[in-house]
């Protein structure tokens, strides 16, 4: 049980996703227009990592080395789809609201990422785990950018407005341009406290870092040299 | 090579399991899909119509004429999808209501549905789908907006950008002046059509 | 025609791919040191891009559509997005060898690009036909060459700033793409 507490930590403070390793960041920069729509992109893409995680840990012995990228691809694919139906059915509110990155989680480097670097190496339950505390992790992220957006944007959190209504809001902040400044603010301050904690080997938000840590570029690599 | 014939197989299986799933998963939800849409659609036809009880096909409209009637009165961006007759719990026809399409939206198509009286007042405007910029073009689906258009008779909108003074003028929303000028060509849509139902039939 | 180049001028300049729909901020991030490197990685979307909207949109019409499967659009496109720009690889490296070390390192990196499978998904989703997906494609990819080539050449004058220490790196490079951004407002007048 300690394992599974430990992958939660990993997931949501130590390794965050978004706020520490800067992964995933088309839907961050792209639904976070508000709290409620952070929420919901953050938790259907915990459901799919949870459910891809648990597959592939499952699989993976079964799937060989060679196909092991395209066998994965599948596999996030079917279940992105399944979780879009199900959205479409039974949440239509949200699946409108998300739109075409419902779709597009298929690409999020989180999930290809947890596949290839934990579930295709551990057994089923941490990897549930490690899934779940990473989907949290993204979760928790998009929540607090779509907060901050939506409080200087729209004045309001999670669609109450505490602002009289004839005070102007700044919508610049709903809209493009306030997701790369929101964004822009939160590495700073994170690139901030991890120069103050003098920690210099951890994993910095640097631009080459963005791709670099994304794992699927090392192994669309070598899944090429087996093409 | 054995190697690479078990890849092949595996990797065969996987994406046959993987469709046959998906299969099965998109019969199970075809119906709740579909029900939820219908539900919606029912659910903002009685908001901008309350008085109706129901809404009836009528045998009369022909959707399919409704092309060239647009078209020639300047909508050709816009589509009816349906039209209903409004009726009340006696079955005596009140107005009508419809679902318009404008594909002049910022982000792509608006659906619109909107409730007249046989008076040719407009009762209400909903919006069945949207994907406008949020902030800016989604302002149109406030009740601020929407309310503009409620409880008006007139033949044509149009919008104003300096403060709405008569009945058939909206105020546009600032920052979106595409969207608005969808919104409003839809609802103009649906008021031309209804006007040429009217005029043809001799009720 | 008319229509033909309302799509492309909206997908190019107006609704940015990258700076307003977000799609392919990686690379946009992260291959933007020089201007010769994103110059390099921006052709190489611009081909991919443009192949795989006739590609996909071809499948989808043939093939997703007639067998009543297009749920299935998701898992198909990007199967195909992977195997396509594995061929192109290998094709240019037989064949085009000097467009190959002109692009060849670019193109393992394009498959997670979301862009790729974002425009597919898109060109479906406006139900397109094949020549205005080509077209909505080549217009897209586009878009994505012309911002991250700004970009570079930016980033290449930032070098020489005096930029407070935190937000060196990525945070500035951030709000330079929100300024960009703005910038790119101003071509929503032409819709």
């Amino acid at each position: 049980m300690n394992k599974a507490g430990e992958r939660l930590y990993n997931g949501i403070i130590k390794e965050n996703p978004t706020l520490v390793l800067m992964l995933g960041m088309c839907p961050t920069l792209a639904v976070t227009t508000s709290a409620i729509n952070g929420v919901g992109m953050g938790l259907t893409t915990t459901v799919v990592l949870v459910m891809s995680n648990l597959l592939i840990a499952m699989l993976r012995k079964v799937i060989p080395d060679s196909v092991r990228i395209p066998a994965f691809i599948v596999i996030i694919a079917s279940f992105v789809t399944i979780v879009q139906l199900l959205l479409e059915a039974y949440i239509p509110s949200l699946y409108s609201a998300l739109g075409i990155y419902i779709p597009l989680i298929v690409v999020n480097c989180i999930i290809l990422g947890r596949a290839e670097a934990y579930a295709s190496k551990n057994p089923v339950i941490p990897s549930i785990f490690d899934g779940l505390g990473m989907g949290l992790g993204f979760t928790l992220g998009l929540t607090l950018i779509g907060i901050v957006r939506e409080i200087l944007g729209a004045g309001s959190v999670f669609g109450y407005r505490f602002l009289p209504a004839s005070m102007d809001t700044l919508t610049i902040f709903i809209l493009a341009p306030g997701a790369f400044f929101v964004l822009a603010v939160l590495t700073a301050t994170m690139n901030k406290i991890k120069s103050r904690s003098g920690k210099a080997d951890g994993p910095t938000a640097d631009c080459d870092q963005l791709c670099a840590g994304c794992p699927n570029k090392s192994c669309i690599g070598r899944s090429q040299n087996n093409g | 090579m054995k190697e690479n014939i078990k890849s092949i197989i595996t990797l065969t299986l996987i994406t046959l399991i993987a469709g046959a799933l998906l299969g099965y998963v998109y019969e199970l939800t075809k119906e709740p899909i579909a029900a939820k849409t219908l539900e919606a659609k029912l659910d903002a036809y009685h908001k901008v119509f309350p008085e109706a009880a129901d809404f009836k096909e009528d045998p009369g409209i022909d959707i399919g004429a409704a092309k060239s009637v647009l078209s020639s009165a300047g909508y050709p961006d816009e589509t009816i999808d349906e039209c209903l007759v409004a009726v009340d719990p006696s079955g005596n026809a009140l107005g009508h209501v419809l679902s318009v399409t404008t594909a002049e939206g910022y982000g792509g198509d608006i659906g619109v549905s909107m409730g007249i009286g046989k008076d040719g007042m407009l009762k209400g405007i909903e919006i069945l789908s949207i994907s406008e910029t949020a902030g800016l073009g989604m302002k149109a689906d406030t009740s601020e907006f929407k309310g503009q258009f409620a409880g008006k008779n007139v033949s044509k909108f149009s919008y104003t950008k300096s403060g709405a003074a008569a009945d058939y003028e909206i105020d546009a929303l600032s920052g979106a002046t595409i969207t608005t000028n969808a919104m409003v060509n839809a609802v103009n849509a649906g008021l031309e059509y209804v006007g040429s139902l009217a005029g043809g039939a001799d009720e | 025609m008319g229509k033909l180049l309302a799509i492309a001028i909206g997908s190019a300049f107006i609704n940015n791919v990258v700076l307003s729909q977000f799609l392919g901020i990686c690379p946009f991030l992260g291959v933007s040191r020089k201007v010769k490197t994103a110059a390099g990685m921006g052709s190489a979307v611009v081909f991919v891009i443009t192949l795989a909207s006739a590609v996909t949109s071809l499948i989808y019409k043939f093939l997703l559509v007639p067998f009543d499967i297009t749920y299935l659009q998701t898992i198909v496109f990007i199967l195909v997005i992977a195997a396509l720009v594995q061929f192109v690889e290998m094709f240019l490296k037989k064949k085009i060898k000097s467009l190959y070390n002109a692009l060849g390192v670019y193109l393992p990196l394009i498959t997670t690009n979301c862009a790729v499978l974002g425009v597919a998904l898109k060109n479906v989703q406006n139900s397109y036909n094949i020549l205005e997906s080509v077209v909505n494609g080549f217009a897209v990819s586009v878009g994505f060459l012309v911002a991250i080539v700004i970009m570079a050449g930016l980033r290449e004058k930032i070098e020489y700033n005096n930029v407070p220490k935190a937000f060196k790196g990525t945070p500035i490079v951030l709000v330079t793409a929100g300024l960009m951004a703005i910038a790119f407002f101003g071509f929503s007048g032409l819709k």
